[in-house]
């Protein structure tokens, strides 16, 4: 297959999934940006040049707007907003907030946007005639007549917005082109807009996007960035973009305009400089190859324009010398091209070129156009996985754009100063009405902590942050002794071994996990030997098999969870060497591990007191496999006893377009079944967290996957038992985020803290919980939307479980940001996803062997 | 589209000539205004100006197209429609890119709301002023004005002036005004007659020509455009001999942004670390290789890699015989211990770095506080190993 017609079958399985591109690792703020819909807003450009022209993103204001399309498409997050579910929920029609715990005043990163209280927006569209192809002059022809010279509009060649309204509900205007001739303009209402409605929020969004960049913010993906002050991070040859993701979005009662801090990773090096090194480390034989996987997906900056592009190929057969057509058709050379367009001499005539798929926004049906990308005048933006995957680096970076709540309260009141004095900035608010009004504060509540319960002892942790050394003498709910077990290990980390075990096993049995002596096996320091020393040791008695990684390369670990998983279900345990050779470190390393292995044998380490005495609680979690992007992996852990200390746990690899479930009601019975074995009975009720649902994916959650739940829950219950499904949507990522203001400075809200008012949904049965902490950064609120609730549990209740499940993930002896069955059902895929690629096996199922 | 114009007054309807009568167009081939702005372009190629004013910028195209010239460090348009000077500023902001890759020399465009017929003393001393399209809307008072301004009181180096030949309209199927906001068109007779009185008076030579060649058998009618560029006799000179007690700022700033620029220290210095590093990875990468080939030669297994890159695959830019040179008469990059030293004048040799015209004191001043020096200071430090060096065949 030649490179460009490699390029278009890519392009066409992709042009397909048009939304399925998500942001690079480059984003490091909470709000990550999903850069398939980066310029989604109301703009579409109608390039049909094969070389990027220069031209800025069309709704970078020329005082229109380009709402092209005849009817406004509207942003996939806001069209989550008019998904009603609510209304359904007649226990919380009238009131969704609880009430216990005490309440504390938090500062939010919203600011109120004041509108006058009959405030509309008016939607017109204009017909010309006879009609006019160029938008410019329909502009111009709309705006240079009298009816409306001196109204604030936006108009993109189609859709008039107005403020005021005009007199008629059809207008007939007509004006003369220079050339005498008489065009009829016929101007009618389609539609009055509320300020809460979608369009009217998008058109605000607009608004702004307009004001950030007259102060001095680039626009790149959704957010707006100020490369004129960077951090540079020279050693890794990075620089930090600081900058903000805004929305104007409508909450509780209000319409309000928030911020949240966000960095852009730029890398201070050309693709082609790049390249050029990965050249000197590769083989010829590979050098083409090894390019494509490391560029392939990111997203490169050019020189000479605003764009940014995606990396979707590169074509080798192509040099700078060779020519391609412009738009009239003549023909240039590369060199030419740039020389004469942008006065860049290019120094290296034999780079090849990078192709970008242009995605058709106006017809998604069309083939994407592939645009050709010169090496040497792109900039790549974001990290690689290999240098995420780079602690240091890492670190270096995060030193750099974490921010203290103080310092992303100072940037954000800066921000609004910013809003608030440009000039520019005030007119354009002004003339729609619109006042940029001050920042919010609102009442939020702290639930009580909760007591861990152990085998003979109940626990108050001193912090729900960590309670390691609260239990640390205490014995796990129930474990299976260890006896028949293999450890397999390079001879280099040999002589760790056994400082190792003893360590293991004095932690062990504090813990009251009873561990035995292993069988050692010795095996060659490559991935292959591991293989062959597990396939000829382990055997149907084996409980569980350790493996000593001499180095976390992935295939190490991808081999050994491939065949233990799947071939030869077996719960495995991977350390690596360097992780034993820590010093000092050994009790609290042993510790960790012997808590893991405790759960993959089936045993239950701590719970907390529920109150609901029969409840079956549900996380599924949705990720794309590594290896094909099309296939969703799909997690599905549900709990199986009163205690909510043993889980089930399936996952499922499905090829599909959307991000839905489509195995829930297998998933589910199954689950139900495990219960029945166990219990005796079926629970009385059931919540489900449901994890990694997408912008825009809410109506197909709430219509193909409740459905599912629904229908396995009515065929298991019979006459005698039934049980009631709660359904709650869970995201890390939102909007909103909680200070504490006190005397001195600005801090954290305190674990617990619950908001379900004001920065909360009208239309959702919604509210923030605060279970994560951090002791540099700022704790982003985890949010819950309840879309479907038979359960009928106050939202006290609601908020206060959810508030105990967080508390339940084994892998950490502490609080956790979102609910633990939706942690284990994204740890499983996460394994799935990353490494064996297939279902596991049904035989582990009950063990929670992907720790 | 023939009309497509580079001073868009209120009334911008060229565009819908083709209607009217669509059997007799004339279309030029590169479109008439992009031929005046390629005219004006030329010119700042030839002359390398370093202060240029656009009067009657409309739209700010001619800026946009002017602001990628590394000569240019003051870029100035003047126009009385202050609305569309505010949308289009942000057009002339510095690329994202040029943040990574700055410019050579300093660069402010600042837009001004105001008439040319007006002085203000900021524009004094450019050496190119340039007028597409505009004599044409001035009123009889106006143009009047307009050569005391331009040529008397702000007297750059040289002015670029364009104005539509009115021997072309006939071509043309309706006989008139080509906008609604001329004042008047000129034949080439007309128009070099000003042109010459003005040149004359204010001690220019001027010479014409134009864009927009007509077609075959009309010959005789001349550019559609035609153009007068005035050179002022004696170079420059005028101008900086305003003192400042006599500074006249009547326009007003609509719009003003500074590129970032190797002339500021802070850019220098990021720019100067950044290319270091990559020269720096570069041998060190280098060296790595020839350590591995130098194994494999010892090394009796035969290996079927292929090390030595095809034609095809060898990126990178080509050094010169000069560059070269240079290059190996500077001190080589050498190993102590487990660390990998390159000597700064070797890096200095490079020719990325060489054109930063650092010397070698002020390099070391400047990479101080980002990268490791050797004991001597003389050479820069790295881990001959790290963390990311991955080569495949270790797997």
């Amino acid at each position: 297959m030649s490179g460009r017609a490699r390029t278009r079958a890519r392009g066409m399985l992709r042009g397909s999934r048009a939304l399925e591109v998500r942001g690079s690792p480059g984003y490091l703020a909470a709000t990550s940006v999903d850069l398939g819909n980066s310029e989604v807003s109301l703009s579409s450009r109608t390039d049909s040049v094969w070389q990027p022209s220069d031209e800025h993103d069309a709704a970078s204001g020329d005082g229109e707007h380009t709402l092209m399309e005849r009817r406004v498409r509207i942003r996939q997050d806001l069209m989550d907003l008019g998904i009603c579910t609510r209304e359904r929920l007649a226990h919380v029609k009238d009131c969704k907030t609880g009430s216990s715990g005490l309440p504390v005043k938090l500062v939010t990163n919203l600011f109120s946007l004041d509108l006058p209280q009959d405030w509309q927006l008016y939607q017109y569209h204009v017909v010309y005639s006879p009609d006019l192809p160029s938008k410019r002059l329909r502009t111009a022809l709309l705006y240079g007549h009298s009816e409306l010279s001196d109204r604030t509009k936006a108009f993109d060649g189609a859709i008039l917005f107005l403020s005021q309204k005009l007199d008629q509900k059809v207008t007939e205007l007509t004006s003369e082109t220079q050339r005498g001739e008489t065009v009829r303009m016929t101007v009618t209402l389609t539609n009055k807009l509320v300020s809460s409605s979608p369009v009217c929020i998008q058109f605000f969004n607009i608004i702004f996007k307009k004001i950030l960049k007259k102060l001095s913010m680039y626009q790149i993906g959704r957010n707006f960035y100020k490369p004129s002050e960077p951090v540079e991070i020279p050693q890794y040859k990075l620089s930090v973009w600081p900058g903000f993701a805004v929305s104007v979005s409508h909450f509780e009662s209000k319409l309000l305009f928030g911020a949240d801090v966000s960095y852009k990773v730029l890398r201070n090096e050309t693709v082609l400089e790049f390249m050029t090194d990965l050249c000197v480390r590769t083989d010829t034989s590979c050098f083409p190859q090894t390019c494509e996987t490391q560029l392939v997906g990111l997203i490169v900056l050019t020189r000479y324009n605003n764009k940014t592009y995606r990396i979707d190929d590169i074509d080798w057969s192509v040099k700078p010398t060779h020519t391609f057509q412009k738009r009239d058709g003549s023909e240039i050379t590369y060199t030419d091209y740039y020389k004469q367009q942008y006065d860049i001499t290019l120094s290296d005539l034999n780079q090849p070129v990078l192709v970008s798929l242009l995605k058709r926004k106006r017809n998604a049906s069309m083939e994407p156009q592939a645009v050709h990308l010169i090496p040497e005048l792109c900039f790549l933006t974001g990290l690689t996985s290999q240098a995420t995957s780079d602690f240091h680096l890492m670190k270096a970076v995060a030193e750099e754009t974490r921010l203290s709540p103080l310092g992303r309260q100072q940037r954000l009141a800066r921000l609004a100063d910013d809003i608030q004095r440009n000039q520019v900035a005030r007119f354009e608010l002004e003339t729609w009405g619109l006042h940029f009004g001050s920042q919010m504060s609102l009442t939020g509540r702290v639930v009580p902590s909760e007591k861990l319960i152990m085998q003979d002892h109940i626990c108050q942790p001193a912090s729900a942050a960590d309670w390691s050394k609260d239990i640390r003498a205490c014995k796990v709910l129930s474990s299976q002794s260890l006896t028949t077990w293999l450890i397999l290990c390079s001879s280099r980390a040999e002589n760790r071994i056994e400082g190792f075990l003893s360590c293991l096993r004095r932690v062990g049995s504090t813990m009251g996990f009873n561990v035995g002596y292993p069988k050692i096996i010795k095996v060659q320091e490559n991935p292959a030997s591991f293989l062959r020393a597990i396939q000829q040791h382990v055997d149907p008695d084996v409980q569980l098999v350790m493996c000593i990684l001499p180095s976390n390369q992935k295939n190490y670990y991808d081999s050994i969870k491939k065949y233990l998983n799947l071939d030869c279900p077996v719960p495995s345990q991977c350390v690596l060497t360097r992780t034993l050779n820590k010093q000092g470190m050994m009790m609290s390393v042993a510790t960790k591990i012997a808590m893991q292995m405790t759960c993959k044998l089936g045993g239950e380490l701590w719970t907390v007191e529920i109150p609901l005495k029969s409840l079956m609680v549900v996380g599924i979690s949705i990720c794309k496999d590594a290896l094909s992007k099309d296939t969703l992996v799909v997690g599905f852990v549900a709990s199986v006893n009163p205690r909510i200390t043993r889980w089930f746990s399936r996952c499922i690899l499905q090829r599909t377009t959307a991000e839905v479930a489509d195995c829930l009601k297998v998933f589910l019975t199954g689950a139900l079944n495990k219960w029945y074995k166990l219990n005796h009975d079926l629970p009385a009720r059931i919540i489900v967290y449901r994890d990694g649902v997408g912008d825009g994916q809410l109506k197909a959650v709430v219509d193909y996957e409740v459905p599912q739940l629904l229908s396995s829950v009515a065929e298991s219950s019979s006459d005698s038992s039934s049980c009631r499904l709660s359904v709650v949507v869970v995201r890390k990522r939102c909007t909103p985020r909680f200070f504490v203001e006190t005397s001195k400075t600005v801090q954290n809200p305190p674990l617990g803290t619950v908001v379900d008012s004001e920065a909360t949904r009208p239309a959702w049965y919604d509210f923030y919980l605060i279970s994560q902490t951090t002791s540099q950064g700022t704790v982003s609120p985890t949010y819950y939307n309840v879309i479907y609730d038979d359960n009928v549990l106050k939202p006290d209740h609601m908020q206060r479980l959810t508030f105990k499940l967080c508390h339940l993930y084994y892998n950490w002896q502490g609080l956790i940001s979102i609910p633990a069955p939706c942690q284990y059902a994204h740890k499983l895929t996460f394994l799935v996803a990353q490494s064996i690629h297939k279902e596991p096996s049904l035989e582990l199922a009950n063990h929670l062997f992907y720790l | 589209l023939w009309l497509a114009k580079h001073f868009p007054c209120n009334s911008v309807v060229g565009g819908n000539f083709e209607e009217v009568c669509p059997e007799k167009v004339i279309r030029f081939k590169p479109p008439l205004y992009k031929q005046r702005y390629e005219f004006v372009r030329d010119l700042v190629d030839r002359h390398e100006p370093k202060k240029i004013a656009d009067l009657g910028c409309g739209d700010t195209k001619l800026l946009k197209l002017l602001k990628i010239y590394p000569c240019i460090q003051l870029l100035v348009g003047v126009d009385i429609n202050e609305e569309k000077l505010h949308s289009n500023g942000h057009h002339l902001s510095p690329y994202l890119g040029e943040f990574v890759k700055p410019r050579d020399l300093d660069l402010t465009i600042i837009l001004y709301h105001g008439s040319v017929v007006e002085r203000d003393s900021r524009l004094l001393g450019f050496d190119l002023i340039t007028c597409i399209e505009l004599i044409e809307h001035l009123d009889s008072d106006d143009l009047a004005r307009f050569p005391e301004v331009v040529f008397g009181y702000l007297s750059p180096a040289m002015v670029v002036i364009s104005t539509p030949n009115s021997e072309f309209n006939p071509l043309f199927p309706t006989v008139a005004l080509r906008d609604a906001d001329h004042k008047f068109e000129w034949s080439r007779m007309e128009f070099q007659t000003w042109a010459s009185q003005v040149a004359k008076c204010y001690n220019y030579c001027v010479e014409f020509t134009g864009v927009g060649t007509p077609p075959a058998g009309a010959e005789h009618v001349g550019y559609c455009t035609q153009i007068g560029v005035f050179t002022k006799i004696g170079g420059k000179a005028a101008g900086s001999c305003v003192s400042e007690d006599h500074d006249q700022h009547v326009y007003k700033a609509v719009y003003m942004t500074s590129y970032p620029s190797l002339q500021q220290e802070k850019v220098l210095k990021f720019v100067l670390v950044g290319e270091l590093l990559i020269q720096v990875e570069h041998l060190r990468l280098r060296h790595h290789r020839m350590l591995r080939e130098r194994k494999r030669e010892s090394d009796p297994k035969p290996r079927d890699t292929d090390f030595s890159l095809g034609p095809d695959l060898l990126l990178g830019a080509v050094f010169t015989e000069a560059e070269k040179a240079r290059i190996e008469n500077s001190p080589e990059p050498f190993c102590e211990g487990d660390k990998f030293c390159v000597p700064l004048q070797r890096l200095l040799a490079y020719p990325k770095l060489h054109r930063l015209r650092v010397d070698e004191e002020r390099m070391r001043a400047l990479i101080a506080d980002s990268v490791c020096l050797s004991s001597d200071s003389s050479a820069v430090m790295v881990d001959l190993y790290n963390s990311l060096d991955y080569w495949p065949e270790d797997s």
